[in-house]
């Protein structure tokens, strides 16, 4: 046993910065007091950011964005409960929270019943027949992980999407279902016609699932879910069966699909088709790994990320999704912790009372990345425009600024933007890495 | 005389033509500490394997204390008081120290699949895994993540971690395989205290750690036990000397 100091030999940014509050009770945990309130604070700032959004953006387009912001932050959440804890990468996610969706929408036409249910119940029902079906597909889907999960739930979705135009009664064929809200039993006077009413459904219901689903990694079969995604052989020669602890994940993650479905129909009052089909199934992957699947909040982070890059960048750009995809390519190639991981890299170094030797060299490195990373953009814009504009249509505006896109001069300065910009990025970047290093060292000069 | 801990009767193993365990029949005591050697190949992690339920047997039982495990799955034998340890270090990597040996601590603590308890808020819990990481020298290394220890230290781990649930049958698949010598010493009394009273078996290579650990040695050659008995007998066995043990020992000195 060598007796050198444990935390020395630990590469930068891999330290368990989750696992700190393992266990309150021991000494041995450094900064204990600390780190609950760590722990704590940016929770409490997000309910707070959440209850205030809606008086700074009371407009109705930013409430739209908010309460799909909600939405996908709950759905993201309960697809994390499978690949970032579980360790299941599913393709046919959708299908849990578009079914219990739909069956929400059919509560909402069964006007006796719905009369007498407060809307803000209705997403409980959505889980409950999001658990439902995850209850018959878990039964098979999770005898194993890994490839045979991931085909199984690709199988999966694609029947239930293509079900949709056969079962036309449930699904509604290609017009899909649809409902009106406002029919619900008014809760406590409230009948949700404002879209901030909606809002503060939809933000309590967000709170309540995070708070539950974070409750739940913590719970003896969330952790056993963590060891059944490391080594599923193992926790089997602890006495755990991982069939069932990842059955037991699935039906879990399968009702807060669903509850995000029950959202979807209250706010949308329309499911249709692209609910369950494989496109959307793949857009909660995308938006989990691209919040990073190792930490509870990743999910959360990418929501709002790549809500907004899906709704107010693609009212800037036609190209939004080849941005996101990008986005996304990068995530994986670069940082696979995702966004999350990206800010949890972090962390030694604010513990070590360094962080502001790493501000002047990202602005160094970062802004004419940024800069150079724009210029590309604009080059893409560029070709887009010139392949695809009306004939005879040679004008364009990009970053407010209107030129003729079949002359020479904006491409020339588009592509000098980018070389020079991604040129200075290059060579600050050395600098960047070594006051990365000298940032995450202990001792030294402050 | 009282029902032995582990009783195997004609125990066989055929993968595909190739007959691998050729028919096997061993009982082991209570509190018996039982090493299993013999040359590479000769079927021990297979034997293993086979205990374990990771193999189903072509032929013959296993038996845990006089109960048939035959048609269990490997997490029903291990809450049946049967615990093992790999040949390839087998800890949960991405998991801190202190979470990989809870997790060994929440069948036997009775938590089952529950979503009801936060696992941080249950003291006995948290108590019983410090008191583990204590007795295996990792109390400074809790928080890490176990795919960061040293490689003796995952070894002492995954002895954690077997032990932990309380089982009173272990069995270990070569504990000190790539150690150096001080790091075998200390993996060796680390084994010796944690089963003491407890029934063990072990595959060892280390001639060393087999004579100075065990009660009594089988010798498996080619799927059979060419014979078993205590240390001192095995040694002067004139079968096993021409068999094996002669090189064996020689290769060690």
């Amino acid at each position: 046993m060598s007796d050198t100091d444990p935390r020395a030999d630990i590469p930068k940014g891999m330290r368990p910065d989750e696992q700190i509050t393992t266990d309150p009770t021991k000494p041995q945990q450094r900064m204990r007091a600390g780190s609950l309130t760590m722990t704590l604070a940016p929770w409490i700032a997000a309910v707070v950011i959440m209850m205030a959004l809606p008086i700074v953006f009371d407009n109705n387009s930013s409430l739209t964005i908010m309460n799909q912001m909600s939405i996908t932050i709950v759905f993201a959440l309960a697809y994390n409960m499978l690949l970032g804890q579980g360790g299941m990468l599913s393709f046919g996610h959708a299908v849990y929270a578009g079914v219990g969706g739909f069956f929400c929408m059919h509560l909402m036409n069964m006007s006796d019943f719905f009369a007498a249910l407060p809307l803000p119940l209705l997403p409980f029902f959505g889980g409950l027949f999001g658990m439902g079906l995850a209850l018959i597909i878990g039964s098979f889907s999770t005898r194993s992980a890994g490839t045979v999960f991931a085909m199984i739930s690709l199988g999966v979705g694609e029947l239930i999407a293509a079900s949709s135009i056969i079962f036309v009664a449930f699904f509604g064929g290609e017009g899909g279902i649809s409902g009106d809200r406002t029919y619900a039993q008014p809760f406590f006077g409230v009948e949700f016609l404002q879209q901030q009413e909606v809002y503060y459904l939809t933000a309590a219901w967000v709170i309540i699932s995070a708070a539950l689903m974070y409750a739940w990694s913590r719970t003896p079969v969330g952790r056993m879910a963590n060891a059944v995604r490391d080594n599923p052989e193992r926790a089997e020669f602890l006495g755990y069966s991982a069939r069932w602890v990842r059955y037991y994940s699935f039906v879990a993650s399968g009702f807060f699909a669903g509850v995000s479905g029950g959202l979807f129909a209250i706010n949308y009052e329309i499911l249709t088709e692209e609910n369950l089909n494989a496109a959307s199934s793949g857009i909660i992957l995308l938006v989990t790994f691209l919040g990073g699947v190792g930490f509870f909040f990743g999910p959360i982070i990418g929501a709002v990320v790549f809500t907004l890059v899906q709704t107010v960048l693609s009212l800037q750009t036609e190209l939004w999704a080849f941005y996101a995809g990008t986005l996304f390519l990068a995530t994986v190639m670069f940082f696979p912790g995702g966004l999350a991981g990206l800010i949890m890299m972090h962390v030694p170094a604010f513990k070590l009372g360094k962080a502001q030797l790493l501000v002047m060299p990202y602005v160094r490195t970062l802004i004419p990345a940024a800069i150079g990373i724009l210029g590309l953009c604009a080059l893409v814009e560029m070709t887009f425009h010139y392949r695809h504009a009306a004939t005879g249509d040679h004008e364009m505006t990009l970053f407010w600024t209107t030129f003729d896109s079949h002359t020479i001069m904006p491409w020339i300065i588009a592509a000098v933007i980018a070389a020079v910009g991604i040129g200075i990025a290059r060579i600050t970047a050395p600098d960047l890495k070594d006051a990365w290093n000298e940032a995450n060292t202990a001792g030294g000069k402050k | 005389m009282s029902v032995p801990a582990l009783e195997l009767s004609g125990l066989k193993k055929s993968f595909g033509k190739a007959e691998i365990i050729r028919g096997i029949d061993l009982s082991i005591g209570k509190a018996e500490r039982h090493a299993i050697i013999g040359p590479n190949g000769a079927g021990k992690s297979t034997l293993f394997n086979l205990i374990t339920a990771r193999f189903a047997p072509t032929a013959g039982t296993v038996k845990l204390h006089g109960e048939n495990l035959a048609g269990l799955e490997p997490f029903q034998i291990n809450r049946k008081g049967l615990s093992r340890s790999f040949q390839i270090t087998n800890i949960f990597p991405r998991m801190s120290v202190f979470e990989n040996v809870r997790c060994a601590l929440l069948w036997a603590q009775g938590y089952k699949y529950s979503f009801w308890n936060i696992v941080s808020r249950q003291r006995a819990l948290s108590e019983g895994a410090d008191a583990i990481l204590d007795e295996i020298n990792l109390l400074a290394r809790r928080d890490l993540p176990a795919g960061m220890l040293s490689y003796a230290e995952q070894r002492a781990l995954e002895i954690g971690i077997t032990i932990a649930g309380g089982a009173n049958v272990i069995m270990l698949d070569e504990p000190t395989a790539g150690m150096s010598n001080t790091e075998t010493d200390y993996i060796m009394d680390l084994i010796m205290r944690v089963t003491e009273g407890k029934t063990l078996i072990m595959v060892e290579h280390d001639m060393g750690v087999v004579f100075g650990l065990a009660d009594r040695i089988s010798v498996l050659v080619y799927g059979e036990i060419l014979a078993t008995g205590k240390p001192a007998d095995v040694r002067a066995d004139a079968k096993v000397q021409e068999a094996y043990l002669g090189a064996a020992l020689e290769a060690e000195h």
